[in-house]
């Protein structure tokens, strides 16, 4: 089972595709006994004694045995721990609302932002665009977002400033741009020196020195989602070449 | 001591489940034992009762009760011109309404999803039968014709509406009498002899017969309306006397093998002769009382 | 969306069918050519044409909202004119598909929504709804079962079976009959009949169905991970 899985790496599956459990294995005498359990992540599950694709994309594996498939997206769907951009778009009583894109809107409360206490309410506005990670989320329940980590720090969640641009693109991209040594993300460092923020639910903030500057980033990024490596290399050398 | 046995016997287990709040297990458990919550065998249909000629000021009429799920057909013909595309023939337009009087799911205002999908079928149904020859229908080629309004109220709603339309409309279709039209000469208007009326020609004795599919695998006939929203798919099988198929309606739902579905044909075509002895026997009686 | 997306993206995926038991028209498919909806595809055969796009899954209606699965509205657009009761049919008969292979218990007390908009009918066009239906429904990422394709034949008055018939054949056409077919087990989805038909006939073309597996075709265009045709055959 683990095998005939892990033969299927960077394939593309689609819905219906299926792995039986029941394939028999070679126990080798050698090389240490491995847990055969396998871990379904986005995009597969357990039906039974088998393996179900539920979503169109390439699979992807992880060490020691976490398997997902890696699809393309535009629709955010909450997962606890996620970090997205979202906006206030009401504020009541204990709780702001806060739009993330996702089917309904997140609860935010205003305590658990960092220093936020009773009397020393934190300053958010409606229309105010935040940083903040999931508490919350599942199918059943209202997705909860909060402002601060485990150790009740900001770590860089919260209100964001004045200025600055806020764009949406494919959620593909965004996990793209937050993988550990994403190459998009060097080729933009050497462009201009710029504040960005990623958010798991496809917004993007951008601010840079000039209007300009943060509109040219904007839509590079927008873009690079089409483009090959070569071809967003080429167009990121002629920005540069047009900006110096 | 004999009843306890009695009651026991058809309710094995169903009497640990409450039927309000877990539908789906009350009804599971009475059809794993191949019976079903009224007492039906799985591919029983409900009794069917036939009156025709219930509205005397329609030109054909029928009430059907399948079940408790009432339909009644009301056919009113109308003198129209026929259509450019088809100038000797007339045509039949169905219509069947679910109000809210029959069940509370449907609201007032225009027709739901529901009702307009029926009426489509049933529109279906009658244009690939030729139950009636719309040539039949044609009074003066390109002039004049008879358009039939046929107009199928449901009364009570408990499922399978469909079966108890198609039966409802074939036996309001046997009762129209059209009265004969001439034309004046001189004027070239129509004259209307309501004295003198003729019977329609049925080509064709359609019944249909609808299946639901449980918990994808158990096939059940007539469906009630709880076993309806239960279920995860419907089959609609339409047959005529010589065993021709008018329509397979299944609008989506789990999938069904070819052998389920021929399953389905053979018991619609059965369905098929005993309606069409009922139809007749009703017709028959209806004939003698007059 | 950038105009090199669009360059892209443009019919790369055609299929040219030659076979000679079967004769499906050219058909092909484009995916994620809309900006606005979280999905879109737009499927083309022969002439006949369809454009699907998908929302969700959005915030839903209170009254229509189901608190153990999402709300699937299906919305067919004809090329002229307003949506009639035909349109519902065809609408019922998609959106009770979509249902089937579409998990919907997954994202409950949401909404989605599918428009599909005809370009063009020439022949075949509920076949071709469910097809574009299904491409938006994978480009939007949902959660399904298992994929289904819809396939069109039309017996002809000398009894011939002709598989995705043209506006013409059809008219002329004794019985036309439209399925759905799933990819897992190649088994009806949805069947929607016109004209009347002996039993051996519609039991031939069930039976033949099963003989042939389903026709897929993936094709892996730069940064899209997927750009599947799936079509099925009749013998």
């Amino acid at each position: 089972m683990f095998s005939t899985v892990r033969e299927r790496v960077g394939e593309v599956l689609l819905p219906g595709d299926e792995f039986s459990f029941e394939a028999e294995e070679k126990i080798s005498l050698t090389a240490p006994v491995k847990s055969e359990k396998v871990v379904c992540g986005p995009g597969l599950r357990r039906c039974g004694d088998r393996l179900v694709v539920f979503k169109s994309g390439v699979l992807r594996h992880k060490e020691p045995n976490v398997f997902w498939i890696d699809s393309q997206q535009r629709r955010y769907v909450p997962a606890k721990g996620e970090s997205i951009i979202g906006i206030v778009t009401a504020k009541s009583g204990d709780v702001f609302k806060v739009d993330f894109g996702g089917s309904e809107q997140a609860s935010l409360s205003y305590l658990t932002f960092e220093g936020a206490t009773k009397r020393n309410r934190p300053n958010v506005q409606v229309g105010d665009l935040v940083f903040a990670q999931f508490l919350i989320a599942n199918k059943d329940m209202e997705p909860e977002l909060v402002c601060i980590d485990s150790s009740g720090r900001a770590n860089g969640m919260g209100v964001f400033g004045a200025g600055g641009l806020l764009f949406r693109v494919s959620l593909g991209l965004v996990r793209r741009l937050l993988a550990p040594h994403s190459d998009i993300r060097s080729d933009l460092e050497q462009l201009f020196p710029c504040e960005l923020v990623v958010g798991m639910n496809g917004r993007i903030w951008v601010k840079s020195a000039t209007v300009q500057q943060t509109l040219i980033i904007a839509n590079l990024l927008q873009s690079a989602e089409t483009m090959t490596a070569q071809q967003r290399q080429q167009l990121f050398r002629k920005v540069q070449q047009g900006a110096f | 001591a004999s009843d306890v046995s009695v009651l026991w016997l058809p309710l094995p287990r169903s009497l640990l489940t409450c039927r309000t709040a877990e539908p789906l297990e009350y009804h599971r458990s009475f059809l794993k034992e191949n019976c079903r919550p009224d007492g039906r065998e799985l591919t029983e249909f409900r009794t069917t009762t036939l009156n025709i000629g219930s509205i005397s000021t329609a030109d054909g009429s029928a009430l059907v009760k399948l079940g408790n799920t009432t339909i009644i057909c009301g056919i009113k013909a109308e003198l129209a011109n026929p259509t450019v595309e088809a100038p000797g023939k007339g045509y039949i337009v169905p219509n069947v309404d679910l109000p809210p009087l029959c069940s509370s799911r449907f609201r007032p205002g225009p027709p739901g999803e529901e009702a307009q999908a029926a009426s489509q079928f049933i529109a279906d149904v009658i244009e690939s039968s030729e139950v009636i020859k719309t040539e039949d229908l044609s009074i003066d080629r390109g002039k004049l014709c008879w358009v039939l309004y046929c107009d199928l109220m449901c009364l009570d709603y408990d499922g399978n509406i469909l079966d108890a339309c198609v039966i409802a409309l074939l036996a309001a279709l046997k009762n129209t009498r059209l009265p004969e039209v001439t034309i004046n000469k001189e004027t070239s208007a129509p004259e209307v002899n309501l004295e003198k009326r003729w019977e329609l020609q049925i080509h064709k004795h359609l019944v249909s017969a609808s299946f639901c599919i449980f918990d994808d695998s158990i096939l059940i006939s007539d469906p009630t309306a709880e076993e309806e929203t239960l279920s995860t798919a419907h089959l609609t099988v339409v047959t005529d006397e010589d065993d021709r198929l008018c329509s397979v309606h299944k609008p989506g739902g789990t999938s069904l093998s070819g052998e389920r579905l021929q399953e389905c044909i053979s018991r619609a075509t059965t369905r098929q002769r005993e309606i069409q002895k009922l139809i007749a026997k009703v017709a028959h009686s209806v004939k003698k009382a007059q | 969306m950038t105009p090199s997306a669009c360059d892209k993206s443009a019919f790369s995926t055609m299929e040219v069918c030659g076979s000679l038991t079967v004769s499906l028209r050219e058909f092909g498919c484009e995916q994620s050519l809309l900006s606005r909806p979280d999905g879109s595809a737009s499927f083309v055969q022969g002439d006949t044409s369809v454009m699907a796009g998908v929302y969700g899954p959005a915030e839903v209606k209170v009254s229509k909202e189901i608190y153990d699965r999402a709300t699937l509205e299906v919305l067919v657009q004809p090329k002229v004119g307003l949506p009639s009761v035909r349109e519902r049919s065809q609408e019922q008969c998609v959106r009770e598909t979509c249902e089937a292979s579409l998990l919907l218990t997954l994202h409950p007390r949401s909404s989605l929504t599918l428009i599909l908009q005809v370009l063009h009918d020439d022949g075949s066009l509920l076949s071709c709804c469910l097809n574009a239906a299904c491409m938006a429904l994978m480009d939007a990422g949902l959660p399904m079962s298992c994929l289904f394709c819809g396939v069109t034949c039309a017996i002809s008055t000398d009894g011939q079976i002709i598989t995705d018939p043209t506006a013409a054949q059809e008219k002329e056409s004794r019985a036309l009959m439209t399925f759905a077919i799933d990819s897992a087990k190649h088994s009806v989805l949805m069947s929607s009949t016109k004209g009347s038909f002996s039993v051996h006939e519609v039991s031939g073309l069930m039976t033949g169905k099963k003989e042939c597996a389903p026709f897929q075709t993936n094709k892996t265009v730069n940064a899209k991970p997927k750009r599947p045709d799936v079509t099925n055959r009749l013998h």
